[in-house]
């Protein structure tokens, strides 16, 4: 865990309300592992919004270039979309456990849901890069307006599929009407699966690898003081199997598998 | 060359090399920082508030920002004093700085339990007695609202322990001084002033509480003027040392609550915002005691002067 002052390199938006911020930190980036994420505040707005946004790492650039993709939701997203290459900012990280990577006989399946994208694409790069998987990916999107990366995934060889809610880009739906048509079809393949997205989505996603017995990481989200296990702000229900009554999504996660979690609570 | 300023102070007999202590519930159980600073620097680092039995603390969502501020409904989650003693003191064995246990319990027995527990943990130096947590449902808040059984928990504390006792006081009262007193007279060697205000915040889409407890405690920035006005009140009543804490973010707002009266500071979660404040703030001090000549620290604690007063530099 590092903490360090640095400057924006580049943020530029890529689709509607969707942006790419990097900024330098080599030691950083050297840390970084996929599914890790970064608490980021920009230097000069102490008091409102007052605390650091939690995100996930997107990309190491150039070796020292982290990259992180998001989109503007509220006060603190949208303040940051305005900064400009050069500005400073201040940023606590690498934290969290990050994905466990798939065993030798594993086969990874990715699932994302909108900015859920964000940490996938980090894991299918370092996945492409150790074993030259047949990656498979499925996205959810609202609409086809926020389709992101479709270029970049496609060329790290990725084999996509894609729905979106209002049907301007492939399949009509969700994501997990795609994922549940390709686990019926190839029921004989066991894949183990990392998802990424709205919580209702992960509920989902968890769920059906639950009842289908498949290894399925999620990465979670939670309101977050300080991303350090100080303030314990970031409880997820425990499921009731284990002695834990909550885990906390910046120490126990933010990768969890999906039989941790008390998903009827969420 | 300028001689370096004695930056400590004496909490119930309890030397601290400087008066910069972490607040309970923003520092963990201590030693969660170790890799970002050196906790040896800080004057005291108080632990999050600990209970007899482990709590698994309120639903989620617990936490939620609002503007210079932060409302917590976390509901003392905590590991109880024994795995605390257990598991996560001994990371702190090699740090020089002392370790101040905040305890909460949910009657007058088990505030006394855990004392004893305490009082035989050579590790932790004194007791920070929480009175004051707006957030669970039996105790608490509820023992730091009435003078009486403030006291009553004072004494029980006290009759078990040879450690300086500190209690930490509510903001969610009428009159703070007599609640103070009160302590005071009981035997209380400090008190910490003060705990989060009581709070709440709506989503309006959902007309659904922003936390799941409804209510919770605001803390930050957006208390500091009232935290200031109860140290100011707390400190020209009691005799003992008063510890200053709310919405201290630098340096600056520390020397506030010296000005009026504080002996020392807490920094709570300003800790969030950057984890180095603590430090940031004891290295505050020391250059402006330099900067002004200030031989040691204690000569800034309830320097307030009077409006009409000249403004000579001092």
């Amino acid at each position: 865990m590092l903490q360090e002052k640095t400057f924006i390199t580049f943020n530029r938006m890529i689709a509607q309300n969707i942006y790419l911020m990097g900024f330098r930190s080599k030691k950083m980036a050297l840390l970084s592992k996929p599914g890790q994420f970064l608490m980021i505040h920009l230097v000069g707005t102490q008091m409102d919004p007052l605390l650091a946004r939690p995100f996930s790492v997107h990309s190491i650039k150039d070796n020292d270039i982290l990259v992180i993709l998001y989109k503007t939701v509220g006060k603190g997203t949208s303040l940051l979309s305005l900064s400009k290459e050069g500005d400073t900012i201040s940023i606590i990280g690498p934290l969290g456990n990050g994905f466990p990577l798939p065993g030798k006989n594993q086969i990874p399946l990715l699932v994302a849901g909108g900015m859920g994208i964000a940490p996938l694409f980090f894991l299918s790069q370092l996945l492409i890069n150790i074993k030259k998987y047949e990656l498979k990916m499925f996205l959810g999107f609202s609409t086809s307006q926020e389709i992101v990366l479709f270029n970049e995934l496609t060329s790290l060889g990725l084999d996509l599929s894609i729905a979106t809610n209002d049907g301007s880009y492939g399949k009509k739906g969700l994501v997990t009407d795609i994922l549940d048509q390709y686990l019926e079809k190839k029921s004989s393949i066991k894949p183990m699966i990392y998802a990424c997205g709205p919580v209702d989505m992960l509920k989902e996603v968890s769920l059906r690898a639950i009842s289908l017995n498949l290894t399925c990481y999620v990465s979670l989200e939670s309101q977050m003081a300080c991303g350090l296990g100080l303030c314990q702000g970031c409880a997820i229900k425990a499921n009731n199997t284990t002695n834990k009554p909550y885990y906390y999504v910046c120490q126990d996660g933010p990768i969890f598998l999906a039989e941790m979690i008390d998903w009827g609570s969420l | 060359m300028p001689k370096t300023p004695n930056l400590s102070v004496e909490i119930g007999g309890l030397i601290l090399k400087n008066p910069v202590i972490t607040a309970s519930g923003t520092f963990g159980y201590g030693n969660e920082l170790n890799q970002l600073i050196n906790l040896s620097s800080l004057g005291a680092i108080i632990v999050k508030g600990l209970s007899l039995e482990p709590m698994p603390g309120n639903p989620p969502p617990r936490i939620v920002e609002t503007p210079c501020g932060i409302l917590n409904s976390i509901g003392l989650a905590n590991v109880g004093i024994k795995a605390f003693i257990k598991e996560k003191l001994p990371a702190l064995h090699k740090i020089k700085t002392p370790i101040i246990a905040n305890i909460y319990g949910h009657s007058m027995s088990e505030y006394a339990k855990i004392t004893k527990i305490i009082e035989d943990t050579e590790k932790i130096a004194a007791l920070e007695v929480n009175i004051s947590c707006p957030n669970v449902e039996k105790g608490g808040m509820a023992f730091g609202t009435d003078s009486y059984t403030a006291a009553k928990v004072t004494e029980h504390v006290k009759k078990n322990t040879t450690k300086p006792v500190i209690v930490k006081l509510t903001p969610n009262v009428t009159d703070i001084t007599s609640i103070a007193v009160a302590v005071e007279s009981a035997g209380a060697q400090a008190l910490s002033v003060t705990n989060t205000i009581l709070g709440m915040a709506v989503d309006v889409p959902t007309r659904k509480p922003k936390l799941a407890n409804i209510i919770g405690g605001l803390s930050g920035p957006a208390i500091k003027p009232l935290a200031l006005y109860l140290v100011y009140k707390v400190a020209n009543r009691v005799k003992i040392p008063v510890i200053g804490l709310g919405g201290i973010m630098n340096y600056e707002d520390a020397l506030e609550f010296l000005i009026v009266g504080a002996t020392a500071i807490q920094i709570g979660t300003a800790t969030f915002v950057n984890p180095k404040t603590a430090i940031e703030v004891v290295d505050g001090l020391h250059n402006y005691c330099l900067r002004k000549k200030i031989h040691t620290i204690n000569q800034i604690t309830g320097s307030l002067k009077e409006y009409g007063e000249s403004n000579e530099k001092s």
